[in-house]
């Protein structure tokens, strides 16, 4: 990510409560920036432009629309590296997933993941019904998988997210 | 006998059936009871990412259906263990509970916070136990050399694993390959995560995930390696062709899952039994050095 000057005028004062409004990404008040998260981070390794200490940075200081509309925090492995080595016990592995919650209302959210939601709503699970794995389940006398999850569907409804449209 | 619902996930029935098809045999013949629960459905951890809300929903979904039939569970999937896991602890919380249970009672189900979720190789390390796996070797092993990788969710966050193994020097995966016969080895990048996650949303930082653990074990000698998830499988194993393509190298590493590694070590038939005629790249070099029975 090429540096660029942070504007006073860019901030957002409020940006931090509205994100600590979530259980999940309270912790962050607590980071100090000193760095132990992205030390561990194997994405950050490959990656260098995914970096969990700046990112807790931005949301400290405000950065609302360049969190929310970075493709970075898209990033993340879910490994849990970040939070297994935080001296201040900051999940930044929540902290994360409330922001990309927040950037999927936006409008941020990739496709990969608007798309395995709206699959689990047909079949249950991230995969659509596929002739091949349903033969070979056969030979192998594994049993049928439930063809449809009509109370997967219900409940995903029941949360709003059916209706976040993925970043164009 | 211990008794659970087996947890397949989305992954494991569809792209990697022979985990699923080993994990049977080999809980079979060491007593562990498998249940179906027809009714599971996704775990929730890729709805997280975009709603926390619709992911827990599903966890607590999944933990319900057990809970009805008075059963704990045991996943397959690393991911599926964590995020079910999580959620069992997170709804131990009866505020969070009631409030999840007015959106469940729209399907008629209700959670009491009684399901236990486990993962598999976590269940065979402690409900049967180093020695009596010991006890059931059929096959001489000894002459293979394996990389364990345990993947990322198996341990982390250790909220979660409660002193289980260490994460950050992990043993528990090692002493269960020690105790087929085989031998595993040390290597730098243990801990590298499969990068499994990131794959749908971006497959050149996965593919540079993947060379990396695979440059650091062509250096050594290292017969396969073993993972404990299917995910991580499939990253190291069915993309080992487009990673080396990419990066003009010459991978060649076979990659099981545990419970083939067990089960061939207990005399179960590779093809019928374990599925190893499935693995990509070909298991074959193993079975030759590891194919004798005692």
């Amino acid at each position: 990510m090429q540096a660029q000057p942070i504007r006073v005028a860019e901030l957002d004062a409020n940006f931090k409560q509205e994100v600590i409004a979530y259980e999940a990404a309270q912790d962050i008040t607590a980071c100090f920036s000193c760095g132990s998260c992205t030390t561990g981070c194997p994405i950050h390794e490959a990656y260098p432009e995914y970096d969990p200490r700046k990112l807790a940075r931005m949301v400290n200081l405000g950065m609302r629309h360049r969190v929310l509309s970075s493709p970075y925090i898209w990033y993340c492995a879910t490994c849990h590296a970040c939070e297994e080595h935080c001296p201040q016990n900051v999940r930044f592995f929540s902290v994360l997933n409330v922001l990309k919650n927040m950037a999927a209302k936006e409008g941020y959210a990739p496709s990969s993941w608007v798309n395995q939601t709206k699959q689990v709503m047909k079949t249950g699970i991230v995969f659509p019904t596929e002739e091949a794995w349903v033969k070979r389940r056969e030979e192998l006398s594994l049993r049928p998988l439930k063809p449809e999850a009509k109370e997967a569907a219900k409940l995903i409804r029941l949360s709003g997210v059916d209706e976040i449209q993925p970043r164009t | 006998m211990r008794r659970y619902a087996l947890f397949l996930g989305c992954t494991t029935p569809t792209r990697v059936p022979q985990y699923e098809l080993s994990t049977r045999w080999v809980c079979k013949n060491l007593g562990i009871e498998l249940v179906d629960i027809e009714d599971f459905a996704c775990c929730g951890s890729n709805q997280i990412n975009i709603s926390i809300e619709a992911g827990l929903l599903l966890s607590a979904m999944n933990l319900a259906y057990a809970e009805a039939q008075n059963i704990d569970i045991v996943a397959l999937c690393a991911a599926c263990y964590g995020v079910l896991a999580e959620a069992a602890e997170d709804l131990k919380n009866e505020e969070l509970r009631d409030r999840i249970n007015k959106q469940l009672s729209t399907v008629g189900l209700q959670y009491n916070g009684k399901t236990k979720v486990k993962h598999i190789s976590r269940a065979i390390y402690e409900d049967i136990g180093l020695n009596r796996i010991r006890k059931e070797i059929k096959r001489d092993l000894s002459n293979l050399q394996i990389a364990p990788h345990y993947g990322c969710h198996y341990l982390k966050p250790r909220s979660i694993s409660r002193g289980f193994d260490d994460p950050d020097n992990p043993k528990t995966l090692h002493q269960l390959i020690s105790a087929t016969g085989a031998s595993p080895i040390e290597y730098e990048t243990l801990d590298y995560c499969c990068g499994g996650k990131t794959f749908p949303n971006s497959q050149d930082l996965t593919h540079s995930l993947i060379a990396k653990k695979l440059d650091n074990l062509q250096r050594k000698e290292v017969d396969c390696m073993v993972t404990q998830c299917q995910t991580c499988y499939l990253m190291y194993a069915t993309q080992q062709g487009k990673v080396s393509e990419k990066f003009g190298k010459q991978y060649n590493l076979p990659v099981i899952l545990y419970p083939q590694l067990l089960g061939l070590a207990m005399g179960a038939d590779p093809v019928v039994d374990l599925g190893l005629n499935l693995n990509v790249p070909s298991v074959d070099k193993v079975l030759a050095k590891g194919g004798q029975s005692t």
